[in-house]
């Protein structure tokens, strides 16, 4: 995976962007939780074999959230959410949902880290990686995605049972000595500051917006 | 650079929490229009060597504009604030934001690098490296080098130092290389290159998107 720290810094930005009036430190903690839990699957990956990037990293658990988060929100009569925390409660539960999916499985699964997606449907590990360039020369090149056999084909480096992916918490090799990586490459830098530098500005413009 | 597209689609990412209660369609072209305009300097390319990355991709304006934002915004006569009121004010420092950051920031970390300090400095610098611990050696981090030359002792800082405007060419679709080549030229127009550029357009895109759905609280309030 991308380091949880990007994840973490990604949330912070999609917290920035979408809390709204419900951002404080609390909520802000909430969506950050949100975007670093998925990568808790490498711990658990100790216990049951291959569950890094799969079995927290599945779209299903976002998905049955935002479905039980629509129904006590908009279906019921009184929502048990809304009742108890309010406005900021729903606010809140939607945006961390959001984070989950966009900074704990997305950024994932665009990298060759890759992530079983619909597991546990399907162990297979998926990998959104390639380019998207219009030249003069060759017109649209687009590989991203690759159209074969009436189906819409991504990258993809095994299943569960023999892509193993890394983590230092689980490494592949025997090598005792251990890596946490927490940024890789300069783009990731520059995320990271960039998150750092938004939360006290998005504090003065809160303060100034009320 | 990373392509234009995912400037912008950080751009508004960062713009539309920081922009609050003044977030609106015009707001968001304005910041649009801030963060694609250092591209410009791609076209000066033909006139003057290795412009690209360098006229607009420095980050003095944002130092001297960051000042002179401050200065006038915070004395009792602004001039800033006498036309365009508190909304100009917030475009103004959204949009110093989002240029330092969604361009010159990723800009930074990207193939040669920007100008940082032009025109006073003509260097080219690369922000490339990464952090890591390691169990065996401890807290490693590759992107300032700081070491102390073996025959001279004196020190070196390798923070990605390139070339300067005389030998750093950055391909753009204006000008694809410096030196005219025969044959059909190649212009390419990236959108995406690897799967992180995609990634970014993809949260850029989700936080508009999102954006559009949710009810707006000042309104509800008043």
């Amino acid at each position: 995976m991308p380091p949880t720290l990007i994840s973490i810094a990604v949330g912070v930005l999609v917290g920035i962007a979408l809390l709204g009036a419900a951002f404080d430190r609390r909520s802000l903690g909430v969506v950050v939780i949100a975007a670093g839990l998925p990568d808790v699957d490498a711990l658990l990956s100790l216990v049951i074999p291959g569950a890094t990037n799969a079995l927290l990293h599945s779209i299903l658990i976002p998905v049955i959230a935002a479905g039980l988060l629509y129904y006590d929100t908009e279906q019921r009569e009184e929502s048990w959410l809304n009742k108890r925390y309010g406005w900021y409660g729903v606010r809140v539960a939607w945006v961390a949902i959001g984070s989950y999916v966009v900074a704990g499985i997305g950024l994932d699964l665009f990298s060759t880290e890759s992530v079983a997606l619909l597991y546990p449907l399907s162990d297979r590990y998926y990998a959104i990686v390639g380019r998207f360039v219009l030249s003069t020369q060759e017109g649209i090149v687009q590989t991203y995605i690759q159209f074969g056999d009436g189906w819409l084909k991504v990258a993809s480096p095994g299943t569960t049972t023999t892509h193993h992916v890394d983590s230092w918490l689980h490494p592949a090799s025997e090598d005792p000595a251990r890596r946490l990586r927490l940024i890789e490459s300069g783009w990731q830098a520059v995320l990271v500051v960039t998150a750092i530098v938004a939360i006290p500005a998005k504090v003065l413009v809160e303060r100034g917006d009320r | 650079m990373p392509t234009s597209v995912v400037h912008a689609a950080v751009g508004f990412l960062l713009a539309i929490g920081l922009l609050g209660k003044y977030y609106d369609r015009r707001a968001l072209f304005v910041v649009l229009g801030i963060v694609l305009f250092p591209e410009l300097d791609a076209a000066l390319g033909l006139v003057m060597d290795g412009a690209h990355r360098t006229v607009f991709h420095t980050m003095v304006p944002s130092l001297v504009g960051g000042g002179l934002l401050y200065w006038d915004t915070t004395r009792t006569d602004s001039w800033l604030r006498g036309h365009w009121g508190e909304y100009g004010v917030r475009i103004a420092w959204v949009g110093l934001f989002v240029h330092t950051f969604a361009h010159l920031g990723f800009d930074w970390a990207h193939l040669s690098g920007i100008n940082v300090l032009w025109p006073f400095v003509d260097q080219f610098v690369t922000l490339d490296g990464e952090v890591y611990i390691s169990s065996t050696e401890g807290i490693v981090q590759t992107f300032v080098d700081i070491s102390s030359d073996p025959d001279t002792g004196r020190r070196q800082i390798d923070a990605g130092q390139g070339g300067t405007t005389r030998d750093i060419h950055v391909s753009t679709p204006v000008q694809p290389s410096k030196e005219p080549v025969t044959g059909p030229v190649d212009r390419r127009f990236p959108i995406a290159v690897g799967g992180w550029q995609l990634y970014l357009i993809g949260t850029g895109a989700f936080a508009l998107l999102a954006r559009t759905f949710q009810t707006n609280r000042y309104e509800e309030d008043e």
